[in-house]
């Protein structure tokens, strides 16, 4: 943990940074999943000693492949692991609480209020036989007093600041709603209570392209309203670079780089952060040439040390064991063994 | 939605179109002579000139299809024909014994839903724990054990051994308790492990996550938002079972002693009273369709996308 | 014993694998076996005519020439029950046999045919579906008296239709798959193809649904036997016993106990070997 109050140090000194400085709003230490039974061995680990922290207001974009241990973690924050994992290792803090320790009656009363979700699957965002309107009265109801006709109100008025046909969607059962209609719903009830931090799990993917920026973009303006924090997860790293300050790379359920969106966008350092880059289509004059391939097999998860040492080019003996994030200047830190090495050939030349 | 109600009216028409045959072939086919029957020709003296003016007031001396026309043009009146034997209309008949059939019928219900309801509930919610172990057990035995044999068992021990409760006949609450007992465990053990399946499949669904994501408590998501997906499997195969459950009516009926339309025809059966074997099946035929054309509609109040579909693919 | 469950089930059912090792269903498998046997070596074992009656020796206690006493006729209750397995378990594989041998052809034909003789199929179905079992039986044990082949009747005109509606919807899946169409693009008859490419499919969930329904066909059987609509006496059947018993049950419990007991071992045996096979068939079919 020395490290991180160094770089903090650090960043303090250098430049000029747009996110406030604050103490963070949820900071993820050391987080283990594993399958229950596995007592925590490296094996049955599904997500491996993540570290993450977002401030008040931030945006915070956490990237990788399906699988890489990202909604995971996400659900790890809200609560809501499947019975067959829990939490082997780490902390959650929010607002000073340990949101590991608290009891499940705390845990509820938060949930849907200081930190909301917004689901991947539109449509299974709300029970199909239940008007769009009486589910919008039951989460306000769920968090306090507050009389049917009140809630109707705050209801009808959330559902048109995410411009919607709010009478309308408010009487109308879910299936009889488009899936963009369905997300702008979704994002209104997770709206609702100004949550401090919201957690947008793919919110476009299931939705076409052109749907899909529109929700992003309302979000964003949302956002900036209430001054919430969120943490986008994304496996397209074309909405993450476009609209978060900051973000995370995870790769087998480890983060394998974080920092600034804008220095890992030009400045990677990981090998798969670098493939990831690569990997995508850029729109320019030229006849693009051959998108670059990210070796081997996704998915293919080392068991132990470094989970991308199988596909990686650089790996050598070392990365049999799990590399620790090293931090360089503006709180970008990479975990990578052979970034270590090559750096620290830096130092020693310079 | 209207068109599934059409279509479950006609099915209706047709059913008891094919019971009506299907009733009145096996009058004819049975044997024995209806006539002499009436006339009790067993102890009395019965002159031929009485026969034939009771055959042609009944209609017998006509052809068969004329026969067929004439009764089901009564069925729609509501009129069944007379008992053979008190010579009373069957529809009366039917109407003095069909409250008794309904209590126990209601009474086991009432069993049915208060034992599985709560069982499902606890063995969805710890699957594979003691609870849903017993249940299990339970649903094993409750389809094992004969429903008349249970019966018996609990007269011996409630009633002979403890003189708690009485043995049979009808009247007060306490005489309710061994009938729907003995008619309501087989089927409440099938349908607590048919909810429990249902529960659990419901409660793997996204939208409760989300309901959870926004801080739903427990209780409101398991009875509002998981409990009515998972009554679409239970309300299917009680529609299946309802004829069955008649029919383990009767069972009991003669067990306990009660006057229900079980023991009725049962009776009717020893007897020969044919009129009401018919009246008794085409009403319980009439029934069984009633209450799946009830299922059917209630589907669509479980769960309203079944009815976009419907009318998409119409 | 794992291997020996596996091996049993193989014998049933040619395609069944041991996903999970389920000791219910071997307690099934065994109880049934032993039932099954006492049904075929009981003429040889029992110590009395289950027929004779001998009023002098009538509701006697269980002595060593009757091991579990007698009935109110003075009849041997031990040799009543064995030879009594004879009657239920022997309906019950004749009327569960010919329902699979009814259900099998006309489930092929009419998923395979399909058009008019299908619908009409279907209709009939629906018909018959709204008349329960027991009551059907009920109908036509009232119109045609009761005995038990009229039973037996009723029984497999209400049974059919679930077999035929399998065995449908089988074929209605396997008939475009591509093999089908090979078939016949190759220039087999309708004959072979359904002789030799859809019977095999439909064998083993046949099977298996009539493991399930053989619990079910003789709890009707007793039942309706039970109520003097079955086997006739002095016909020895576990139903009928209970029948005959009723009137000395609150002095002699045992003449009820006992063949209430066997019906429900052996139903309990059929639906725990049913329980071990369930996850075979895709319930929603029946």
């Amino acid at each position: 943990m020395s490290i991180a109050v160094d770089h903090t140090k650090q960043i303090s000194s250098t430049e000029e940074i747009s996110i406030p400085l604050s103490v963070p709003l949820l900071e993820i230490k050391d987080l283990s999943i594993s399958l229950k039974g596995s007592k925590g061995q490296q094996r049955g680990r599904l997500v491996n000693a993540v570290n993450l922290a977002i401030r008040p207001g931030e945006m915070l974009g956490l990237v990788g492949e399906s699988g890489s241990g990202k909604s995971l973690t996400a659900s790890a924050v809200l609560g809501l692991l499947h019975e067959s994992m829990d939490v082997s290792e780490g902390q959650i803090m929010f607002n000073d609480k340990d949101l590991i320790s608290i009891s499940k009656k705390e845990m509820r009363i938060l949930r849907g209020k200081e930190i909301t979700y917004i689901f991947q699957n539109y449509q299974g965002s709300f029970t199909p036989f239940i008007k769009i309107g009486k589910q919008f009265i039951e989460a306000l109801r769920s968090h306090g007093k507050i009389t049917r006709k009140d809630a109707e109100k705050k209801s009808l008025m959330w559902l048109e600041r995410v411009r919607l046909p709010a009478e309308r969607i408010f009487n109308s059962y879910p299936h009889e709603l488009s899936g963009g209609q369905l997300q702008r719903a979704s994002l209104a009830i997770a709206l609702m209570f100004k949550p401090s931090l919201i957690i947008a799990d793919e919110p476009t993917t299931a939705l076409d392209v052109l749907t899909g920026e529109k929700i992003l973009d309302l979000l964003v303006e949302l956002q900036k309203e209430l001054n919430c924090a969120v943490l986008l997860i994304s496996h397209d790293l074309k909405h993450v670079l476009k609209r978060t300050d900051s973000m995370a790379v995870m790769y087998g359920g480890q983060i394998v780089e974080k920092g600034p969106t804008k220095t890992l966008q030009t400045n990677p350092t990981h090998p798969y952060t670098k493939f990831l880059l690569q990997a995508r289509p850029v729109l320019s004059l030229e006849k693009p040439g051959k998108l670059a391939v990210i070796p081997g097999e996704p998915g293919l998860i080392a068991k132990q040390g470094c989970a991308f040492a199988l596909r990686c080019p650089k790996a050598f003996e070392k990365c049999g064991t799990v590399p620790e994030i090293r931090y360089q200047e503006n709180s970008h830190g990479t975990a990578c063994h052979a970034v270590d090495i090559e750096g620290d050939e830096k130092i020693a030349s310079s | 939605m209207f068109s599934i109600i059409r279509k479950r009216l006609l099915q209706l028409v047709f059913v008891v179109f094919v019971l009506s045959l299907f009733t009145f072939g096996l009058m004819k086919l049975a044997p024995g002579d209806p006539v002499m029957k009436i006339l009790n020709a067993d102890e009395m003296m019965v002159t031929e000139a009485d026969q034939t003016k009771l055959r042609s007031e009944l209609g017998f001396d006509q052809p068969i299809y004329v026969q067929y026309g004439q009764w089901i043009l009564g069925v729609f009146q509501l009129d069944l024909g007379k008992s053979y034997m008190t010579g009373k209309p069957v529809i009366n008949e039917m109407a003095e014994r069909m409250p008794i059939t309904a209590q126990l019928t209601a009474g086991a219900l009432l069993v049915m839903v208060s034992i599985s309801v709560p069982l499902g509930i606890i063995s969805a919610r710890y699957p594979g724990k003691w609870p849903d172990q017993i249940s299990r057990i339970l649903a094993l035995i409750g389809a094992s054990i004969p429903s008349f044999w249970l019966g018996l068992m609990l007269i011996y021990f409630f009633s002979f051994k403890l003189q708690l409760l009485p043995t049979t006949g009808i009247g007060s609450f306490s005489h309710m308790i061994l009938p729907s007992f003995s008619l309501g465990f087989s089927l409440s053990a099938v349908y607590a492990r048919l909810l429990r399946a249902g529960l659990l499949e419901s409660l793997s669904e996204d939208y409760i996550q989300a309901a959870r994501a926004r801080g739903v408590k427990e209780g409101r998501i398991l009875w509002f938002h998981a409990f009515r997906a998972a009554l679409l499997p239970v309300i299917t195969v009680f529609g299946l079972s309802i004829g069955s459950m008649l029919g383990g009516a009767v069972v009991i009926e003669i067990l306990f002693s009660w006057p229900g339309l079980g023991s009725m025809v049962i009776d009717a059966i020893f007897s020969r009273d044919y009129p009401i074997i018919q009246g008794y099946v085409l009403l319980t035929g009439v029934f069984v369709v009633v209450v799946n054309l009830l299922v059917d509609l209630s589907y669509y109040w479980i769960d309203p996308r079944i009815k976009q579909k419907e009318e998409g693919t119409a | 014993m794992k291997t020996a469950y596996a091996l049993l089930m193989r014998s049933f059912f040619p395609r069944f694998k041991v996903k999970r090792y389920k000791p219910l269903a071997l307690i099934g498998f065994i109880g049934l076996a032993v039932i099954i046997l006492l049904t075929i070596i009981g003429p040889f074992i029992v110590p009395n005519d289950p027929l004779t009656a001998n009023m002098a020796e009538r509701l006697a206690a269980p002595s060593l020439s009757y091991p579990l006493g007698t009935d109110h006729m003075g009849r041997c209750i031990f040799s009543r029950l064995i030879i009594g397995s004879q009657t239920t378990l022997g309906i019950t594989a004749i009327v569960v046999a010919t329902v699979i041998l009814i259900g099998i052809p006309l489930g092929l034909l009419s998923g395979y045919i399909g058009g008019r003789f299908d619908s009409f199929m279907m209709r009939m179905a629906d018909g018959f579906i709204a008349l329960p079992e027991f009551i059907l039986a009920i109908a036509i044990a009232g119109f045609l008296g009761p005995s038990l082949f009229n039973l037996m009747i009723a029984v497999v005109l209400v049974k059919w239709i679930s077999y035929t509606r399998v065995v449908r919807s089988i074929v209605l899946s396997e008939r475009e798959k591509e093999y089908i169409l090979a078939a016949r693009v190759g220039g087999s008859s309708t004959w072979k193809i359904i002789t030799k490419h859809l019977l095999p499919q439909v064998i083993s969930p046949v099977l298996v649904l009539a493991t399930l329904d053989i619990g079910k066909v003789i709890l009707i059987i007793s039942s309706l036997s039970y109520l003097g609509l079955g086997a006739q006496p002095p016909d020895p059947e576990w139903g009928a016993m209970l029948n005959d018993g009723r009137p000395y049950f609150q002095t002699i419990p045992e003449l009820m106990i006992y063949p209430g007991m066997a019906i429900f071992l052996v139903v309990l045996s059929c639906n725990l070997i049913g329980e071990g096979l369930r996850d075979k068939l895709d319930v929603k079919s029946m």
